[in-house]
């Protein structure tokens, strides 16, 4: 039996991992890869220490620090958490689809989050066809190209101002009466000639013929349907947590399926911790994800002391 | 030894993520990178009937994200 598993191997799991690797607890990280969504995170100038660079050259910078330490990710797709006398049964499958199966006495869940989709028409049959929710990895292939960008915070933000420097029209449409996010960036994006910000609008449906020709929006205030007409669609309209492994009946999660944590990481079932994008900590921030791994990682290590009492 | 053609974005997580493994694998890659290189961009369109990135052409087998699982079906083919 572990002492405990980590799942997820962004910057709360690997943050996690470097704790108890320091520690000598006998672990195991799950995930994909190193990364997570921080990889895609774009341009990170928020990140101290750092002054600037992107999500890509951060999770390298992660993966390098993590080989110093000889962690390696596990590549399991964790589907179920179950309790069993004296600790956790952790189960998924690899790569190959074979069963993963192990035992632990304490679990870290840092397993991120992933977008938002707006349940509209046309999003699905026009997913890569079109609509993308990676302006980093997608972006590039508009160029030269109309584009939409959905959604009203920080990774729209972002999005519009990738996209403002590739494409020769760029339309943010946001269903509030103002964009939200740092302040810098509103500004920043204010400036730029190219982009149309459209309030109170509300996306009703995507369509085209092989490939996305177009939206159609409510605009609240009129109460009418617009259209407009682009190529490339990229929706950030935030994100929701990967967590459908935690069973419901533990009460862990709140309304949106994030974790319940208190402030040391800990849910109200003792040996199970939470960090980073799946908690319900309101500012969802590489840093702070960074953090909540630590403290969740000396939570699992005080925890696991006190079962040796 | 396996050949493949990967297409890229230059800062795609998940092209880098593929080509690792690809190389891992001791696959020959050739690497397009879409954002520069246009006729790239409309190979790939065609060649996979989409505009995401990573596509992999393993030996005429295409495969539209990372999926490490998908690779290795294409490889053990």
């Amino acid at each position: 039996m572990y002492d405990s598993i980590i799942i997820g191997s962004s910057a709360a799991g690997l943050s996690a991992a470097i704790y108890l690797k320091r520690r000598g607890i006998n672990f195991l990280l799950l995930g994909k890869d190193i990364g997570g969504e921080m990889a895609i995170a774009g341009e990170v100038d928020n990140y101290p220490g750092i002054s600037h660079t992107n999500g890509l050259e951060l999770t390298e910078k992660f993966k390098e620090q993590a080989k110093q330490y000889e962690i390696e990710p596990k590549a399991i797709n964790v589907t179920e958490i179950t309790k069993i006398n004296g600790g956790f049964v952790v189960s998924g499958t690899n790569t190959e689809n074979h069963a993963f199966e192990e035992k632990t006495k304490s679990i870290i869940i840092a397993s991120g989050s992933k977008p938002k989709k707006l349940k509209i028409p046309g999003e699905k049959e026009y997913y890569h066809k079109g609509i993308s929710y990676c302006s980093v990895c997608d972006g590039p292939i508009f160029k030269g190209k109309p584009v939409a960008i959905i959604g009203g915070g920080n990774s729209a933000l972002e999005s519009g101002l990738m996209m403002a420097e590739l494409c020769p029209k760029v339309f943010v449409l946001t269903k509030n009466a103002e964009m939200k996010g740092d302040e810098i960036l509103i500004k920043e994006l204010a400036k730029k000639e190219n982009v149309e910000i459209i309030k109170m609008a509300f996306t009703q449906e995507i369509f085209g013929e092989e490939f996305t020709k177009g939206l159609k929006y409510l605009n609240q205030n009129t109460n009418e349907i617009k259209e407009i007409l682009v190529d490339g669609v990229f929706v950030h309209i935030g994100m929701s947590p990967n967590t459908d492994f935690v069973p419901d009946n533990w009460n862990i999660k709140n309304k949106i399926g994030e974790i319940i944590t208190d402030k040391l990481g800990k849910t109200d079932i003792p040996g199970i911790f939470a960090a980073g994008d799946c908690s319900d900590i309101i500012y969802k921030q590489i840093a702070i994800a960074v953090g909540q791994g630590t403290i969740a990682s000396l939570s699992a290590i005080s925890y696991l002391n006190s079962l040796e009492k | 030894m396996k050949k493949a053609i990967i297409y890229v974005t230059t800062y795609c997580p998940y092209c880098h993520m593929a080509k690792e493994y690809l190389i891992k694998k001791g696959v020959v890659l050739e690497e397009k990178n879409v954002e520069t290189d246009l006729k790239a961009r409309d190979e790939m369109i065609q060649k996979s009937g989409q505009m995401g990135v990573p596509v992999l052409d393993i030996e005429g087998k295409i495969i539209v994200g990372f999926s490490q699982e998908e690779i290795e079906k294409a490889l053990e083919e």
